[in-house]
């Protein structure tokens, strides 16, 4: 049924007049959401889409190229700090601040995929690790940085201030436009890069490196390619979450959250598009929203309650977070390997065989 | 439509929803029957000990409801736990804000956090009560909405280094502190106390918040040959220090601050090493016998016996009495002009800890804390009542 007869089938951006129709009622439906949601699910909304934009890029060097990286929440602070110090200290415009900050987060992504050239497995990840905490340790050590104290982001002008052409965001809603742009767009180059013959050389990494090799394909660049764009995607995503929350420490880019981006990669599928993307938005629902109001959701809220407290350490219902995050990853693992999107790949191949 | 003309159309659309996009007002924050009150701090997580200032406040909340409530209204208390990450303790706040439409936020442990937590709270006229991270940035400059009722960190490095020169005699002092706003804190208090003496600090010593082989550093302090060592770190560091110094037989006398003054814990997690050390603390010790610290421990053991009543519980309680106190006297025609008028005419006020005074000008509350010592087990013992730092630089007009 996913038949394709030529090329230009499978580079188009929508396969089906069905798949445009859908498009473009989510994008209205996005678009529209501002207007009628409660300003607190905006602002939850601005964190869900700069971790789709994080996930989406992870995915390109985990889902697709068969790497791993447990320090992306270093590339992520590099875009934060990167962002807002440009525009502190140089007084560059946010729009070219943040794209420079996504390219000095490439470049340690670059630096990164070199020993990656010689890593594999669990050493590729151990070394990825101490990447992740060494950039928050040095940017923690350095009073340029702001030190441990951490730093206010600047107001978010997308305009030029220089040239009087201020256009400040302030508020959630406002905010919610751009990174919605800014995720859209990136979503977007992301499919198509996956398209090219770059994505395919990163497939082919994937599914065996010596045989990618032999049939021409240069691993060096490929591979520090692969991290470098991954790198910048979490660059950009770094830059807009500094704004989102208007205030970042160093610690606020542990290890928990590069484990986290993980789990959203793994928990929605690996090697796919919207995968990420489905991932992003759950576990961010639950472990920034859901789970931590748990206690007042009526019914279920009172009966978690009742069982914390006879069950559940002095922590009580707190700890509920961990083990459902955990117990998620585990039955992903076990019961569905290709995560969310291969529930859904499921669903659909039963309606379209249906009634067989 | 060609291509060119559908983006110039996706941009003023996009610019055009940027300007229809506009704030609205918070809610008033309570009902005829509840004043809904929050809390956030780390409930999970590597800081989760400091998460029974939550839970202090819970019970001080449950008491209240179980008389009756204040002129009808039961207190809704939220709970949110933040993992000690800014990007949470943003989320939570705002969630219990906008979602919750909270009349008071209570407490609040966070560290640097807590700075991003003060903007969005005064720009949405949220009344905040005692923040327990006494930093100065964070009080100062004052804002209408946020009342502090613990003494500042550089207060309380003051208040120890006063003691231990005046009281114990010592000539020579050395500090290790944190290299974060807490540790600078430390070291800006004993400094100015010291310069009062004409003396100066044998060792300063900074130290990470993360590092954990601490063999150079102490071996610098030992060199310095000081009497004394104030403590102005985490309570993990301070307990390494201690047992890197009784490796190579290093035994000053050792002091700290109030997040090190939980004595059960920090005597349990240092093998008994705690024992002597001195502290300033800013509630009333846990053994004390007078009638309202009485009165909260039989309640701790009635509602939650599975809970430890030690300092930081104690906290909890500390930070939610004047919010009841101001919300009994506000009467019940409530709003939130009527409690921050009660507020701001507290005068020696005290329940579990210092004497607050706060006025229209002043929301610095305190400014002075007891000096306790470790005694055998984990005890507590008094070594000096309620002290002033009188040098306090913001008192100063």
């Amino acid at each position: 049924m996913d038949m394709k007869r030529d090329y230009f089938e499978d580079v188009q951006l929508f396969e089906s007049n069905v798949v445009l129709f859908w498009s473009v009622a989510l994008m209205l439906l996005l678009f529209a959401i501002p207007f009628f949601a409660p300003k607190y699910y905006i602002f939850l909304l601005n964190i869900v889409m700069v971790h789709v934009i994080l996930a989406v890029g992870l995915n390109v060097l985990v889902g697709y190229t068969g790497q791993i990286s447990l320090g992306h929440a270093g590339f992520f602070a590099i875009g934060a700090y990167g962002t807002a110090l440009l525009m502190l200290k140089l007084q560059i415009p946010f729009v070219v601040a943040l794209l420079f900050a996504g390219f000095i987060a490439a470049f340690f992504g670059f630096l990164l995929g070199l020993p990656a050239l010689r890593l594999e497995g669990p050493y590729l990840a151990v070394a990825s690790l101490g990447f992740g905490l060494a950039i928050m340790h040095v940017i923690g050590h350095w009073q340029f940085f702001g030190g441990r104290t951490g730093i206010l982001a600047p107001p978010l002008d997308i305009g030029i201030p220089q040239l009087n052409a201020s256009f400040i965001l302030q508020t959630d809603a406002q905010k919610y436009y751009l990174i919605l742009v800014v995720a859209i767009l990136m979503v977007i180059a992301a499919r198509n890069i996956m398209k090219t013959r770059v994505g395919r050389s990163f497939v082919a990494i994937r599914d065996s490196d010596i045989a990618a090799e032999v049939i021409g394909i240069n691993l060096t660049i490929y591979k520090t390619l692969a991290f470098a764009i991954s790198a910048f995607y979490a660059g950009i995503a770094g830059g807009l979450f500094g704004f989102v929350l208007g205030f970042f420490d160093p610690f606020t880019f542990n290890m928990i959250l590069s484990i986290i981006f993980l789990v959203m990669v793994v928990v929605g599928g690996l090697g796919s598009i919207a995968g990420p993307i489905m991932g992003a938005v759950l576990i961010t629902y639950l472990q920034y929203s859901l789970l931590k109001n748990i206690a007042e959701v009526p019914v279920l809220g009172d009966f978690l309650v009742t069982v914390s407290s006879r069950w559940f350490s002095v922590m009580g219902l707190e700890n509920i977070n961990s083990i459902v995050l955990g117990l998620i990853m585990i039955g992903i693992v076990i019961f569905e390997p290709l995560g969310m999107y291969g529930i859904w790949i499921r669903i659909k191949k039963y309606w379209m065989t249906w009634p067989f | 439509m060609k291509a060119s003309r559908v983006w110039i159309f996706a941009v003023v659309a996009v610019l055009g929803l940027l300007l229809l996009a506009s704030a609205s007002e918070a809610g008033k924050g309570f009902d005829d029957k509840e004043v809904r009150v929050g809390q956030f701090g780390p409930l999970t997580g590597p800081a989760a000990p400091w998460g029974a200032v939550l839970r202090g406040s819970a019970l001080r909340f449950q008491l209240v409801n179980d008389e009756g409530g204040i002129h009808g209204r039961k207190i809704k208390y939220f709970m949110r736990d933040d993992q000690y990450n800014p990007a949470q303790t943003v989320t939570v706040i705002k969630e219990l804000v906008e979602n919750q439409d909270i009349f008071a936020i209570v407490g609040g442990v966070a560290g640097a956090g807590s700075i991003a937590a003060k903007d969005y709270l005064t720009k949405n006229k949220i009344i905040w009560i005692g923040p327990t991270a006494s930093a100065r940035e964070l009080v100062f400059p004052q804002t209408p909405y946020l009342f502090c009722l613990t003494p500042l960190y550089e207060d309380e490095a003051s208040i120890m280094t006063k003691y231990l020169v005046e009281t114990e005699k010592m000539k020579k002092i050395a500090l290790m502190y944190q290299n974060d706003s807490y540790g600078q804190a430390g070291l800006a208090g004993m400094r100015q106390r010291l310069a009062k003496y004409k003396m100066k600090a044998v060792a300063e010593i900074p130290v990470e918040p993360t590092e954990r082989d601490l063999a150079s550093h102490i071996m610098k302090i030992k060199n310095a040959g000081p009497e004394a060592v104030i403590l102005w770190v985490a309570p993990t560091t301070a307990v390494i220090s201690l047992k890197t110094a009784a490796t190579i037989g290093f035994k000053p006398q050792w002091a700290g601050g109030t997040p090190l003054a939980d004595y059960p814990m920090m005597h349990k997690i240092s093998g008994g090493l705690w024992e002597g050390v001195i502290n300033t603390s800013y509630v009333e010790p846990p053994d004390s016998s007078l009638p309202v610290v009485v009165k909260y421990r039989e309640a701790q053991k009635k509602y939650m016996p599975e809970e430890r009543w030690g300092l930081f519980f104690m906290g909890g309680l500390l930070v939610a009495d004047p919010l009841i106190d101001a919300l009994k006297k506000a009467g019940k025609k409530l709003s939130r002009e009527a409690v921050l008028k009660q507020l701001n005419s507290a005068k020696n006020y005290k329940t579990i800890g210092p004497t607050i005074n706060w006025s229209k000008n002043q929301h610095q509350g305190v400014d002075s804390a007891m000096i306790w010592k470790c005694g055998p087990g984990g005890k507590t013992m008094v070594m000096q009542g309620w002290t002033q730092n009188e040098l306090a630089t913001w008192k100063k007009k």
